[in-house]
Formats: C-alpha cells, sequence, structure tokens
C-alpha cells in the first residue's frame, strides 16, 4: 500500500520538476565519476581543447578533463552543502527548541546571541574565518558555513515552538510527568519535521552557492575540486576573456540547476503545508 | 522617557553589542586558529629579508606593535579596540608604511557605487514585477515570471557577471572586458570621463541588479497573495473602489516587510557584489580583500571588513529607525498603544 500522502505529493507538479533535476545532478555527482573514470586533476589531454568526442567538455589549462572535474565537483559542493546544512540545522534547531520551550532568561540570551549573528552578514563573516585558515578541506569549509548560516532556522524555530507548546498534547506529556528534554524531542519536534526539512533544504542550497562564493574570491577549498574551485580556476587564468565557454559555463549551470531545484522543492512543500499559499 | 526614545536607545544598545561582538571575532581569530596564520606571514616575511632587510625590519616590528605580540591578550583586546575606534586600523603589510584606512577608504567609494544604486533599482523592479506576478495569479504572466525569478534568485551574481561579459564583451564586443574606467585615464569631473565610467559600470551594475532583484520579486510575490486575500480587500471590492486604487492599498501593505529585508539582505548583496568586482577587476573593496589574501596582507584583510561591517550595521541601524517611523503598527508597539 502506498501511503495516501505520497499519492497527493506526486500530483504536485512543482515538486515532480524539481525532483527530476535534483536527482538528475545528484545521480551524475554520484554515478558519474565510475561511469566516466577519468581522474579531474591529472593531465590526460592537450590544454584548453574545445568539447570534442574525446573529451565531451574540453580541457583547462592544464590539459585536465573538464567533464571530468564537473562529475567530481557535483559530488564535493553537494557533500559540503550536505555538511554545512546539517551543522546549521543542529545548531538552529537545538537553540531555537530550547529557547522557545524554556523561556525566561535562557530565551533571552540565546535570541539575543541569535540576534547578534544575524545581524552580521553570514557570507562576510565566512570570508573572514576562511581567510585565517591555511588548509582548508572540505570538511573545514564546511564547518565555516554551517557555524554562521544558522540564525534564521533558530529564529524560525522558535516561534514554531511558541505556538506548538500551548498545544494540549504538550500539556498531557507535563501531567505524565515526562522531563523538558523528552518533550523537546520526542514531541515537539516530530510536530515539525516538514518545516525543519525545508529548512534543511534551503540551507543546503545556501551551502552551495557560499561554497563557490569562497571559492570564487580564494577562500575555499584548498586541494580538492568543487563546482566554486573550478569557476575560481576558470576566472584566475581569465578562460571568459579568450572564450574558453566550455570550462566556466557548465558549473554554474550545474549549481544555479541544483540551488534552483531545492528552491523549489521547498517552495512546492510550503504550498503543501499551507494550503493559503496554494489559493483556489 | 519618551516612548521613542527608549526604542531608539535599545537599537543603538543592540549595534554597540553587535560590533564589539563583531570586533572580538576579528581580534580572536588571528589568535586563536591553530597553525597561527601570523607566524605563517612572519616566517613568510623572514625568507624574503634577504632582498630588503630594513623594509622587512620595518615590518616585522610594526607587525609585533600592532598585534601587540608579547603582551597579555586582556591588554592587546582592550589596545584593539581602542584603536579601531579611534579609526587606526594597522598599517598594509603589500603596501607598507600606508595605513590600512587610507587604501580602504580609497577602495570603498567604488564598492558603495555599485552595491547602492544597484540594491535599490533590483528592489524596486523585483518588488513591482512580483506585485504583476501576484496580481496576475494564474495567468500566463505570473507563469513566465515565476521560473525567472525562482532561477535569478538562486544565481550566484558572479557568475552571471562572468556570462554578461561573455556575452557582451566577448562576443558582441559592446562593453569593455574589466576595470572602472579605461585604464592610463585619470578620474575627473569630465562628461568624456563619465561616459567612459557608465561604459565600464553598465555590465557590473547589470549582474548584481539583475541576480538581487529574483529574491525581492520572490518576497514580494507571496506578500501580495497574502494580503490580496484580506478582508479589506474583499470590502474594498465589493464597496465598487476601482482595481487600481486597491492594488495600491495592496502594494503599500506588502512593501513594508519588504523594507525590513532591503536591511536584512544589505549583507548578503555585499558579500555577492564584492565578488562580482574580482570577476570585472573592479577597483573597490572586494577587489582589495582578493588581492591582500594572495600576499597574505592580514591587517588589510582584517581593516577591509571592519570598515565594510561598520557601514553595513550602521546603514541597518538607519534602516530600522526609518521602518519604526514610517508603519504605524511598530509605532503602537513603542508606544504602548
Amino acid at each position: 500500500m502506498i501511503p495516501p500522502i505520497v499519492m497527493d505529493l506526486i500530483k504536485i507538479k512543482k515538486l515532480i520538476i524539481s525532483l527530476s533535476i535534483f536527482l538528475a545532478i545528484v545521480l551524475a555527482g554520484l554515478i558519474g565519476p565510475i561511469v566516466y573514470p577519468v581522474n579531474p586533476v591529472v593531465m590526460t589531454g592537450p590544454i584548453e581543447q574545445p568539447p570534442s568526442s574525446k573529451y565531451p567538455l574540453g580541457t583547462d589549462r592544464w590539459g585536465r578533463d573538464v567533464l571530468a572535474q564537473l562529475l567530481h565537483g557535483i559530488r564535493n559542493s553537494l557533500s559540503i552543502g550536505l555538511t554545512a546544512a546539517a551543522i546549521s540545522l543542529a545548531i538552529g534547531v537545538t537553540i531555537g527548541v530550547v529557547s522557545g520551550f524554556k523561556g525566561g532568561i535562557t530565551e533571552n540570551s540565546l535570541m539575543l546571541l541569535t540576534d547578534v549573528v544575524y545581524a552580521l552578514p553570514s557570507i562576510l563573516l565566512m570570508m573572514l574565518i576562511a581567510a585565517y585558515l591555511e588548509e582548508r578541506n572540505p570538511f573545514l569549509v564546511s564547518i565555516v558555513i554551517g557555524v554562521t548560516s544558522w540564525p534564521w532556522v533558530a529564529r524560525a524555530v522558535r516561534s514554531q515552538i511558541l505556538s506548538l507548546k500551548t498545544r494540549e498534547f504538550i500539556d498531557m506529556s507535563r501531567m505524565a510527568g515526562l522531563g523538558d528534554l523528552r518533550i523537546m524531542f520526542e514531541d515537539l519536534l516530530p510536530n515539525m519535521a516538514s518545516y525543519i526539512f525545508m529548512a534543511f533544504v534551503l540551507l543546503m542550497s545556501g551551502a552551495m552557492i557560499a561554497e563557490a562564493g569562497l571559492s570564487m574570491i580564494g577562500l575555499g577549498v584548498t586541494r580538492g575540486i568543487s563546482l566554486g574551485i573550478i569557476l575560481y580556476w576558470a576566472q584566475l587564468l581569465e578562460a571568459v576573456r579568450r572564450a574558453l565557454w566550455w570550462w566556466f559555463i557548465p558549473p554554474g549551470v550545474c549549481l544555479v540547476a541544483l540551488a534552483t531545484s531545492l528552491l523549489l522543492l521547498s517552495t512546492a512543500l510550503d504550498e503543501y503545508f499551507s494550503p493559503r499559499l496554494r489559493g483556489e | 522617557m519618551n516612548p521613542f526614545v527608549k526604542f531608539l536607545s535599545r537599537r543603538a544598545g543592540f549595534l554597540v553589542l553587535t560590533f564589539i561582538t563583531f570586533i572580538f571575532i576579528i581580534f580572536l581569530l588571528p589568535r586563536a586558529i591553530p597553525g597561527n596564520p601570523l607566524s605563517t606571514l612572519l616566517s613568510q616575511l623572514f625568507q624574503r629579508a634577504q632582498q630588503n632587510p630594513e623594509l622587512i625590519k620595518a615590518v616585522y616590528r610594526q607587525l609585533m606593535e600592532e598585534f601587540g605580540i608579547g603582551k597579555p591578550l586582556h591588554v592587546q583586546f582592550f589596545e584593539f579596540i581602542s584603536r579601531t575606534f579611534t579609526g587606526d586600523l594597522g598599517t598594509s603589510i603589500s603596501a607598507y608604511p600606508r595605513k590600512v584606512a587610507d587604501l580602504v577608504f580609497s577602495y570603498l567609494p567604488w564598492t558603495l557605487g555599485l552595491l547602492i544604486p544597484a540594491t535599490l533599482t533590483s528592489w524596486i523592479i523585483g518588488n513591482l514585477l512580483g506585485a504583476l506576478a501576484a496580481y496576475k495569479r494564474k495567468t500566463i504572466v505570473d507563469n513566465a515570471l515565476l521560473p525567472v525569478f525562482l532561477t535569478l534568485s538562486q544565481t550566484p551574481y558572479y557568475w552571471l557577471a562572468m556570462i554578461l561579459l561573455f556575452i557582451f564583451a566577448v562576443v558582441f564586443k559592446v562593453f569593455p572586458i574589466g576595470g572602472a574606467y579605461t585604464t592610463g585615464r585619470i578620474p575627473a569631473l569630465t562628461l568624456e570621463f563619465a561616459l567612459d565610467f557608465l561604459h565600464h559600470y553598465t555590465l557590473p551594475f547589470l549582474s548584481i541588479t539583475l541576480s538581487a532583484m529574483g529574491g525581492w520579486a520572490i518576497g514580494m510575490r507571496v506578500m501580495a497573495i497574502y494580503e490580496l486575500r484580506a478582508d479589506y480587500v474583499s470590502y474594498a471590492d465589493s464597496l465598487g473602489l476601482p482595481d487600481s486604487k486597491i492594488l495600491r492599498y495592496v502594494f503599500r501593505n506588502s512593501m513594508l516587510p519588504q523594507i525590513t529585508g532591503l536591511a536584512l539582505n544589505f549583507g548578503s548583496i555585499l558579500g555577492g557584489s564584492l565578488i562580482t568586482e574580482v570577476v570585472f577587476s573592479y577597483p573597490g573593496t572586494g577587489f582589495l580583500i582578493f588581492t591582500s589574501l594572495s600576499r597574505l596582507d592580514y591587517p588589510m584583510i582584517q581593516g577591509t571588513f571592519v570598515l565594510l561591517i561598520s557601514t553595513l550595521l550602521l546603514a541597518n541601524f538607519i534602516v530600522d529607525i526609518a521602518y519604526a517611523l514610517i508603519d504605524p503598527r511598530i509605532k503602537t508597539g513603542y508606544t504602548g498603544g
């Protein structure tokens, strides 16, 4: 038996379109390097070749295969996006749930912290932190993105909790003598699962764009490849001026398609869960 | 106390708190990060010492002095904060002995000159198009506009910049490939220079405006859809008020949250436009950060961020206050009804 919610979701056109685009690119990143086993960082051909049957997306300044770079880049950008989003979500949800549920001085101090971090633009904070890190591996870049991107999640989760905690089932749990932690994580959180999933999706697309931005200004991963790193080298070696379009168009298209499909996915879910937006 | 003064002082207190937190982060970073970036910088200086020993020694002494190396941490912090508040941001390493503040101030106008007009233009056009899409809901207009908004809002400014540059400067040579004016020209208030400047300005301006526009339009569209379903709209409709008049009300009411959005998004637009400067070799602070990074000029990087973030926090403070003056609901909040 297929649960009815799945049947409902399948009918949403936006959801189907966004999921197909997203999954297609994810598959390219996961399976691509196996199907197309070319080393992305080794010179395998003549330099700056336009696309041909031998090099489907051409080669770069050092004769490295751009398609191979792209496939590995998608994979690494996705993993940075996932890790960073998980970190942000963990911080944001914890602060949001605890401050919304506890109230009082805990709430005030946590919200003050959130507001202060919120007031400082995350992309500038990321650049600043990354500038002082000499060796930046993908995990470190994820942390830098993760620890600066959570404030809006904390705020949003808190306001959800504020409205949820006055519901009757919470009183029941209290009467049953459940502890705060159990109420927070067993009663309150599951009730906002859809909301948290949407936040995760948005965090992930934001993190992938942030990674590319950091790379472009010279603060991305110091070794290895990502969509942003491909763009960085293309920019540094003047691919645009010399019309080497195969070098900078594909990574950007993948990045925009990934981020847009994730945004569309969260919009579709949002419309599904809050019927006011669907509008009849 | 006058409620407005109270509101004002609360906001001002928050501004100071945020600024001090930020200064603390800036202070802590080079000192707390393992592998100590400063020592890397110093050893790099020593390696170059053979070329120009006197200069390197002077730079070295300056660095020791400015970072207060050897002094207790709290002394370092108070020295740092008092220097920052008096506008002393240290001395550049790559352009020794020039002061960081002077250098950043010479780059800042280019950044602001790009950022402010582009942000405001994108805000106005984005809001208008978003309201139009909401009004024309379920028609071809909305169905065509929405995907464009969504895609634009997720397009990094700098990548759009690369695409525009490729189309309009490389394929069709309509606009120059980079810079803020033709190399060799001296900025002056002449018509000729102004035209040259605008010629270079168009593409960077367009890339920031177009990418930023998508987000505003999406926000406005959602806001206006909610608003169009409000009771007062059906009431006004039943009274027989003309559509144009109702739309004006709807637009004005949906506009208010977008003003707060303007303050909140200044930061991310600034971040995006800094990277766009790199693509165009535009002589703003983004380009300055980019070049300072490759030379490990930490005082310069630090100083640039201090000035950028101070400007931003101040701008947000002003928008906050202006918003409170405009929105009657907030006014009731601080006058207590």
